[in-house]
This record gives C-alpha cells, sequence and structure tokens, in this order.
C-alpha cells in the first residue's frame, strides 16, 4: 500500500536518498533501521509529502504524494525526529492546536485530545507546559500529537531518542497497540535491538541506498551462522578473550562480548570448555544473531561506530 | 587567576562566535553615532531647508535678501509651484499659503510690496509657517532672522544716508557720510547692537502688527516679522501629536522584527515540519504569518495611539479613518520588513540582532526621533527609502495637517509599494530557502 519507487533525493552536495525502492504492506510495523546520517529522515519528508523527491514516486493506495498534494496528508501521522511542540504552552494547548489544523470540530477534538492524554499517560498533567516536561513525556506527547486525525499510517522518525527506559518501553507499547488495531508504522532508528523487538520487516539503509530488506528471520538466515554467544563482561571472561576467540569470531561490545561462532561449533563443546574455565552459565547467553552483527556482515562497519 | 583568565578566555570566544551579539555591541553605536555626529558637525547648520518665498518688494533691502537667501546653503528657495495644469507658476499669497498647508514646505517668507519704503523706520515681512516639527521650526526661524540681520545694517546704514543727504544737503551730507565710515570701521570691532544704539537708531517704533517684538530690543523694531502658524494651531497637543508616530512605529517595528522571527523557532523545533505534515500549505502558513503580524501591529499602534489620547490628548478621532489606514500601511510595511530579515537570516539571533539595527538606523534616519531635515542631504536621500520616514510623514499629515485621503495617498502608496516589493523579494528568497 505504501510504494516507494526509485526515489532520488539529493541536497546541494549530499545524495541524501540514492535510488530506493520500497514495498511496505498495510497493518505491517516496518523497520527503517540506518545509523545517523543514513537518510531515514528525508524518507520520512518525502513520505510526508514535506519535500519533492528529485526522481522517482511515492505512492499510497495509488495515490501520489507530493508538496503539493494535501489531502492526502490526512491518511498519515508523522512523528518527527525533533520534538515539536510549543514548549510555554500547555500539552492541551498543543493538541488542540495541532488538532485544528485536520479540520476536527470543536467536540470531537476535545474528547480526542483527552483520548490521547490518556493513551500516553500525560492526562494527569495535561495543564502543565511542555516545558516542565521530562524528555520522555515530551517524546509521548510528541507521538500523541501526531495521532489526533487518527491516521492510517504512522511515520514514526526516532521516537525514542534522549528517553528513558520507561518512557520507551511506553512507547513501544502503545506503538504494537496501534498496529494490532490495524494501523501501519513505519519506525525507524539507529538502534538495532529497537528494529529487532519491535518489526517483522526491516530494512537496512545506509548512505542513503537500502542495503537490505526483509523479515527478519530471513535476513539472519543469510548470516553463515544460526545464534550468537553473549557473554557478560566481568573480572573473569574479560581475561579469556583468548579462549573465545577459539570459537569465533568476538565483537566487543560495551558490557558484555559477542561472539559469532564459526560453522562448525558445537554448543555442548563450548560449554563444556566455560566450566572447565570457571564461567559460570549466568554469565552466558545463546541468541539469535543481532541486527549488529548483520549490518557488519553486510557493510563490514559496525552499526554504531 | 589563571582559572579565571580561562573563564574570560571562553566568555570571549563565546561572544565573538555570537555574531549578533558583536554586532550590537559595536556596529550600531558605531552607525547611530556617525548619524548624531553628522547632525551636529558642521557647526549644527543644517542644508537646504526648503523655503517657499515671494519677493514683491523693488527695495534695496529686499532685493539683498534674496541674494543672501539664494546664495546661502541653509535655504533652498522656491519661488515657483507647479499649477493644477501642471505648468509653473510663481507664488502669490494665497498660492504660498496652500503650498505650506499642503506640507510641501514648512514655512513661507514673503517680502510684500511695501515692506520697506522711503518712508519706512522698519523693515516688514511676513512669515508663513506650519510648526510640524518643533526643532525644525525654531531653527528655520533663528537662520532666517541670523541671515535677514546680517544684510539689514548696511542698507539701513545707506537708506538714512540718503535721508540725511535730503535733509542736510550735499555738503552735509557728505560729512555725514564720513561719520558714517567712521562708525562703519568702528562696527567691525564692536558689537553692532551697541553702534546702532550709538547712532540712536533706535527711534524706530512704530509697530502695528501681531510680531514677536521685544520691548526694547532694537532689532525686533527694525524687523517687524508678521508670522501666521497656517497648521496645526488648533492641534490640542502638538508636542505629543508630532512625536507620536515616529515612537509608535519604531515601536511597531521591533514587535514584528520579533514575531516573524518567530518562523526560526517553529522550524527549529519541527513544528513546521508537523504543521506541513498537516493539511496545510507553504503558502498558507506564509499568509498565515503576514496577516497575524499585520493584524497585531494594527493592534499595536491602535493601542499607542489610543494611550496617546488618555495621557495627552492627541487628537485621534478627527481623522479616524484616515488614521486607521495609515496604520494598516504601516503595519503591512513593517510586517514585510519583518519577513524579509526571516527570509534572509539564517537564525532567529541574527534577524534579532540584524532587525535591532536596522530598526534604530531607521529610525535615527527616517525621523522617528528627530526631523530629517537636520540630517546631511545625502543621508536624506536614504531617509525616503526608510519605512520611519513614510510612516512618520503620513501619521502628521494625518494627525497635524488632518489630511484627507487623497492627500495621504502619497504615503499609504509609499508604504503599500515598499511592503509589496519587499514581499516579492521574501517570497522569492523564502522559495529558495531552508526555513519553510
Ligand atoms: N535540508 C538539508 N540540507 C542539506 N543536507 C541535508 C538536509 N537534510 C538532510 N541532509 C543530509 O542528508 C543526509 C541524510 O540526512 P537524514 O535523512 O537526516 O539522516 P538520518 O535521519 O538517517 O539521520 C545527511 O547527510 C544530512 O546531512
Ligand atoms: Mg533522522
Amino acid at each position: 500500500m505504501i510504494s516507494i519507487k526509485n526515489i532520488t533525493k539529493k541536497f546541494t552536495n549530499i545524495t541524501a536518498l540514492d535510488n530506493i525502492s520500497l514495498e511496505i504492506n498495510e497493518k505491517e510495523l516496518f523497520g527503517l533501521l540506518g545509523p545517523n546520517g543514513a537518510g531515514k529522515s528525508t524518507l520520512m519528508n518525502l513520505l510526508v509529502g514535506y519535500i519533492n523527491a528529485d526522481e522517482g514516486e511515492i505512492l499510497i493506495d495509488g495515490e501520489k504524494i507530493s508538496i503539493e498534494n494535501l489531502d492526502i496528508r490526512r491518511k498519515i501521522g508523522l512523528v518527527p525526529q525533533t520534538l515539536a511542540l510549543y514548549d510555554d504552552l500547555s500539552a492541551q494547548d498543543n493538541l488542540e492546536i495541532f488538532g485544528s489544523f485536520f479540520n476536527i470540530k470543536k467536540n470531537t477534538l476535545k474528547n480526542v485530545v483527552a483520548d490521547k492524554l490518556n493513551m500516553v499517560q500525560l492526562y494527569d498533567r495535561k495543564k502543565d507546559k511542555v516545558k516542565t516536561f521530562s524528555g520522555g513525556m515530551k517524546r509521548r506527547l510528541n507521538l500523541a500529537a501526531s495521532l489526533l486525525h487518527d491516521p492510517q499510517i504512522i511515520l514514526c522518525d526516532e521516537p525514542t531518542v534522549g528517553v528513558d527506559p520507561q518512557s520507551r518501553n511506553a512507547i513501544f507499547e502503545y506503538l504494537i497497540k496501534l498496529n494490532e488495531q490495524g494501523k501501519t508504522i513505519i519506525y525507524t532508528t539507529h538502534y538495532m535491538e529497537e528494529a529487532e523487538r519491535l518489526c517483522s520487516r526491516i530494512a537496512i539503509i545506509d548512505f542513503g541506498k537500502i542495503i537490505t530488506t526483509g523479515v527478519l528471520e530471513t535476513l539472519l538466515g543469510e548470516l553463515h551462522y544460526s545464534q550468537t554467544i553473549l557473554i557478560n563482561k566481568n573480572h573473569l571472561t574479560e581475561k579469556k578473550t583468548g579462549l573465545f576467540q577459539t570459537f569465533g569470531e568476538i565483537i566487543n561490545e560495551q558490557d558484555k562480548y559477542e561472539l559469532k561462532p564459526t560453522n562448525k561449533l558445537k554448543l555442548s563443546d563450548f560449554f563444556a570448555s566455560m566450566e572447565e574455565n570457571g564461567i559460570n552459565y549466568e554469565s552466558i547467553e545463546i541468541k539469535k544473531p543481532s541486527l549488529e552483527a548483520l549490518f557488519l556482515h553486510l557493510t563490514g562497519r559496525r552499526l554504531r561506530d | 587567576m589563571k582559572t579565571i583568565l580561562k573563564l574570560i578566555k571562553k566568555d570571549y570566544i563565546l561572544f565573538w562566535h555570537d555574531k549578533p551579539a558583536v554586532g550590537l555591541t559595536f556596529l550600531v553605536p558605531i552607525v547611530l553615532i556617525y548619524i548624531f555626529g553628522s547632525i551636529f558637525s558642521g557647526g549644527g547648520s543644517p542644508q537646504g531647508i526648503r523655503l517657499a518665498f515671494i519677493n514683491s518688494s523693488n527695495a534695496t533691502v529686499a532685493k539683498k535678501i534674496e541674494t543672501a537667501l539664494d546664495t546661502s546653503s541653509t535655504f533652498q528657495l522656491i519661488k515657483t509651484y507647479t499649477n493644477d495644469q501642471g505648468k509653473k507658476v510663481t507664488f502669490d499669497t494665497n498660492s504660498v499659503k496652500d503650498f505650506i498647508r499642503r506640507g510641501n514646505a514648512s514655512a513661507a517668507l514673503v517680502i510684500p510690496a511695501d515692506a520697506f519704503t522711503d518712508t519706512s523706520t522698519s523693515l516688514r515681512l511676513k512669515f508663513y509657517y506650519d510648526p510640524k516639527n518643533n526643532i525644525e521650526m525654531q531653527m528655520i526661524q533663528g537662520l532666517l532672522t541670523q541671515t535677514i540681520m546680517t544684510e539689514i545694517p548696511s542698507v539701513f546704514i545707506s537708506s538714512m544716508q540718503r535721508k540725511a543727504e535730503g535733509y542736510l544737503g550735499m555738503e552735509k551730507g557728505s560729512n555725514f557720510n564720513k561719520q558714517i565710515a567712521s562708525v562703519i570701521s568702528k562696527y567691525y570691532k564692536v558689537d553692532t547692537a551697541e553702534i546702532l544704539h550709538g547712532m540712536q537708531f533706535a527711534y524706530t517704533d512704530s509697530v502695528d502688527s501681531d510680531t514677536s517684538r521685544k520691548a526694547g530690543n532694537f532689532f525686533s523694531n527694525i524687523l517687524q516679522m508678521d508670522k501666521k502658524q497656517l497648521v496645526g494651531a488648533n492641534v490640542t497637543s502638538p508636542d505629543a501629536t508630532r512625536s507620536v508616530g515616529g515612537w509608535a512605529v519604531m515601536f511597531l517595528l521591533f514587535t514584528l522584527t520579533g514575531t516573524s522571527t518567530s518562523l526560526f523557532d517553529e522550524s527549529k523545533s519541527g513544528v513546521i515540519l508537523r504543521i506541513l505534515s498537516s493539511p496545510i500549505s507553504r503558502v498558507q502558513i506564509l499568509w498565515s504569518k503576514y496577516l497575524y503580524n499585520i493584524s497585531l501591529g494594527c493592534i499595536q499602534l491602535f493601542v499607542l495611539f489610543f494611550l496617546g489620547y488618555l495621557l495627552f490628548n492627541i487628537n485621534i478621532f478627527s481623522n479616524f479613518l484616515n488614521l486607521v489606514l495609515m496604520i494598516i500601511a504601516a503595519s503591512a510595511a513593517s510586517t514585510a520588513f519583518g519577513m524579509l530579515l526571516a527570509a534572509f537570516c539564517k537564525t532567529a539571533a541574527q534577524a534579532n540582532g540584524l532587525g535591532t539595527f536596522l530598526v534604530l538606523t531607521m529610525s535615527a534616519v527616517g525621523g522617528a526621533w528627530f526631523p530629517t531635515f537636520i540630517l546631511p542631504p545625502f543621508i536624506q536621500v536614504i531617509s525616503k527609502l526608510t519605512i520611519v520616514y513614510w510612516a512618520v510623514e503620513g501619521f502628521l499629515k494625518v494627525l497635524w495637517n488632518g489630511y484627507g485621503f487623497i492627500d495621504i495617498l502619497p504615503y499609504l502608496g509609499a508604504l503599500i509599494g515598499i511592503a509589496a516589493v519587499v514581499n516579492l523579494v521574501s517570497l522569492w528568497k523564502f522559495k529558495r530557502g531552508t526555513i519553510l
């Protein structure tokens, strides 16, 4: 239902999007994963008709999106990456103003605003100025402000930046619920954990190009291994990196090592070796390979350099 | 101490990177000092003041005064006007009064046919004026009296000679001349008034006009200025009425600079993106900004004028409809100015810095603080390019002269014209900019 066809968008000296094509299905929770500057926001801006593409076209239900097509925007709710709120106004005033742009009738609007404030758990704070809110509260309000016209498609541009874990979880829950209600959601992020947790299908974008796209499991199947081993860092494991390397390649994460095992690794051998070296099972976790590994595999670079 | 030096250095680095702050610290004062300086340099004497002029007298003194005024750089004599048929016509008393009433010049000097005859003991001149600006009027009168008075003694002396010859016969007359000559040589060393007093000229006492005579002052007796205020004589509160327009326009410009640059805040916060992702177009946003600013400007101006009415009894209601038209035109032009700043600057800080600088400069140059005539001629040319100038003059025409619609059309036209041109430029710039 959303077809992005051969989109190219150039800024003065940068090709932000380079011949991108994507199909996003109805009621899908689609993830767009890429590092900073990959072109995610540019694509979101194109999807909402904020800017026009240099080449290619985007169709929603067969209708072309452009700066000039105002009506189609009623179908779309963009959650901008930068907080798009009036700091000096209350939460309620903000929502009422943004709602009024969609010609929602006054009485209906009051109810809708209350409804959305409830949804993002800010109803108690509706009279407070936005500038008194925490980062997480602002992000939740930023989301609510994009849902007032009950859009069929929700575009979330990194909606969890600068957010505490609780608010992040809350936002995930709202989105999953909305998706269950039948909304199509495109979720951009540079956090692989988020894409992993939320999205059934993803596209990985880098330097304005789609590197790969597909169902998560299929993509991970492209890797030569089917599971990764996570080892928590502690005084013991930190001395044993040499040992781990005999089982595969090690990615040094902040608080753990990610071990991409070689093809012939047997987990039983691995655990036996760990036991021998006094490393208890609690520091070890078996997972399916992460997007981080996939990105590394596809581009030869870490997702977050 | 080292720590404090480091902190100071940090503040200087931050200051230097805040270009608007640097500009406001140095550029604004420099420009304003220059403008004020050019007013008071050159002995404070302005150049080319427009003075309507009629000389109907054959007297030598009349001719001398005309020549003196013609050659002085202080005054620019206007002796003709363009009549309804588009022809240039020499002034007569009625047309010169009209000329002043229409605001084409602030003052007219008329030397009537009987200004100075053989039997005159004093010089009688007529002076018509429009004190739309107090400083200007005092200056014109001062400078005019000064110019005339420099010419008078020689003329009077030669006329006295002639009279003396008539009374005394040639021989005694030439004796008299010698005495006069000796006096003249003295005259250059000693104060004029004293000498003239010494010669007992002070017998002239026949004053019969409503002049500004100072009893006992010889000069006031010798020069009879018949003054008539043609404009604004009925204005209830002249000083406030004259100055309200200028100040109001300055604050209007400050307000609209601020509100126009709100586009930057909205753009930076992403609100513009949010608004544009609803069924709203850029053109509609721009229109709304224009109309919001214009209406806010109208409200602000109206409140200021109304306060003028309450506090200073400025009569805003006698010519209310035209005042409203001027308010709208001034708001439209000032809004255009604010939007131009928004279109050409990259940040709100830049726009506000540049805005403050331009508003202060325009106010100084455009006549919000003091009349433009005291500025050097080339700056007066710049004055006419500013919104402040046309607004100040327009408000004066409405409140001071009580002009009707036709007569304020040039001012409305200039303001709307400026607004239109400026808007086209900023629209062009908005289309290629990134703010929207
Ligand atoms: N308005 C713009 N003008 C110039 N360059 C831009 C503009 N918007 C984005 N870019 C550039 O395009 C590239 C992609 O940016 P963006 O879409 O914001 O990336 P992401 O959202 O994935 O971090 C970046 O290099 C960015 O600097
Ligand atoms: Mg982005």
